[in-house]
């Protein structure tokens, strides 16, 4: 591709872009998935999905946040992560966060990370069991100010579950 | 297939233009160096201004985006071109263009194709929000005159469309001239912008 860009040109428009900041781009990765090569193998395909048909994700970070006694701002904070983000992920429980904040979340937590990417929606693997447990923790748990003890018990079986090689 | 380009950045420090090369086709290894180059500076400054009590809506907006997952995700695919801008030795600034499916949405335009600038980002030493005074100026302009070069070679006619982040609404708006459709509730309430033939001549000239 030849550029035929004028002096005249290059002097007015570096001028008017002094001190601009020119980033465009959506700010995760919904619209164009992304997996590491170390999980690809595994994987069937990259979700093409907008939305995470599982709400297991956002109910696991909430409760693990929870049981951490952390407020969003200081997890986003530890986990070096967008706080807007993780407020979405725990707010709309379908919303598919991007990799790098799963990855962040789960070494933060320390989670195995392709599972979590699976739970986010961002990976779909064959034969996975991890969709049906993740339903039924999800629907055990309910959004409440302190962990229940039910909600305790449903985090540490799901937590072991997806602990399992 | 990669291919360069002679174009010239106005260096702060000296001054003057210096000349630079816009990389058409990036490899993966021109993608991992721009990364090991900008990540830790990045991260350095990210450091300062959490230790600085600069409020996080200051902080560079796309600190999360990773090229080589770009670069990984695309690279099969003919409609993604991956432009680079090399200068002393650093890529100053990274763009991901899609060349099919996209359509204006402007009513005059509605339907016609255009070039979606997927990802455009300049290096963090080159950004206001970062740093107080930025290295290289026209990092923008050059990305943005070249995504206009790719719709025209495409026969779009310089049509080309693009998501702003939050921080750069104004620099689209004002300074490039494009038309801003407002906040699209699809991709996270991002500005929508785009540029018409009439504007994208009036940008290149």
């Amino acid at each position: 591709m030849k550029m035929n860009l004028s002096k005249e040109w290059l002097i007015r428009r570096a001028a008017l872009d002094e001190k601009q900041d020119i980033s465009a781009g959506t700010i995760n990765l919904n619209k164009l998935r992304a997996i590491s090569p170390a999980t690809q193998a595994k994987a069937v395909h990259a979700s093409t999905e907008t939305e995470n048909s599982n709400p297991a994700f956002g109910i696991l970070i909430n409760l693990w946040r929870r049981k951490k006694g952390l407020r969003i701002d200081e997890l986003a904070e530890k986990a070096r992560v967008d706080v807007a983000e993780l407020f979405e992920i725990e707010r709309n429980l379908h919303y598919i966060p991007e990799p790098r904040t799963v990855f962040q979340l789960a070494k933060t937590f320390d989670l195995p990370q392709e599972k979590m990417l699976e739970l986010s929606g961002n990976l779909t693997v064959r034969d996975s069991s991890l969709g049906q447990e993740a339903v039924r923790f999800a629907a055990r748990s309910e959004s409440v100010e302190k962990l229940s003890k039910d909600e305790q018990r449903a985090l540490e079986e799901f937590v072991k579950f997806l602990s399992e090689k | 297939m990669s291919s360069t380009s002679v174009v010239y950045l106005k260096d702060h420090n000296a001054g003057k233009f210096i000349e630079a090369n816009l990389i058409d086709g990036l490899t993966r290894e021109d993608v991992e160096k721009a990364e090991a180059d900008w990540t830790p500076f990045l991260d350095e400054q990210v450091k300062r201004m959490e230790e600085t009590g600069v409020p996080r809506r200051q902080w560079p907006q796309h600190r999360h985006w990773n090229w080589r997952d770009k670069y990984d995700a695309t690279e099969e695919y003919l409609a993604y071109r991956m432009f680079g801008i090399e200068c002393q030795s650093q890529i100053q600034g990274l763009m991901l263009v899609l060349t099919a499916g996209k359509n204006s949405k402007i009513p005059s335009q509605k339907g016609k194709p255009l070039a979606y600038v997927h990802f455009l980002a300049a290096a963090p030493w080159n950004l206001a929000s970062i740093v107080a005074e930025p290295r290289f100026s026209l990092v923008g302009s050059i990305l943005v005159a070249t995504a206009i070069h790719l719709s025209m070679e495409e026969e779009f006619q310089g049509r080309i469309g693009l998501h702003s982040l939050p921080q750069s609404d104004d620099w689209y708006r004002k300074t490039c001239g494009m038309t801003d459709l407002g906040p699209d509730q699809t991709v996270q309430n991002l500005r929508y912008f785009e540029m018409t033939p009439e504007q994208a001549s009036g940008f290149l000239r």
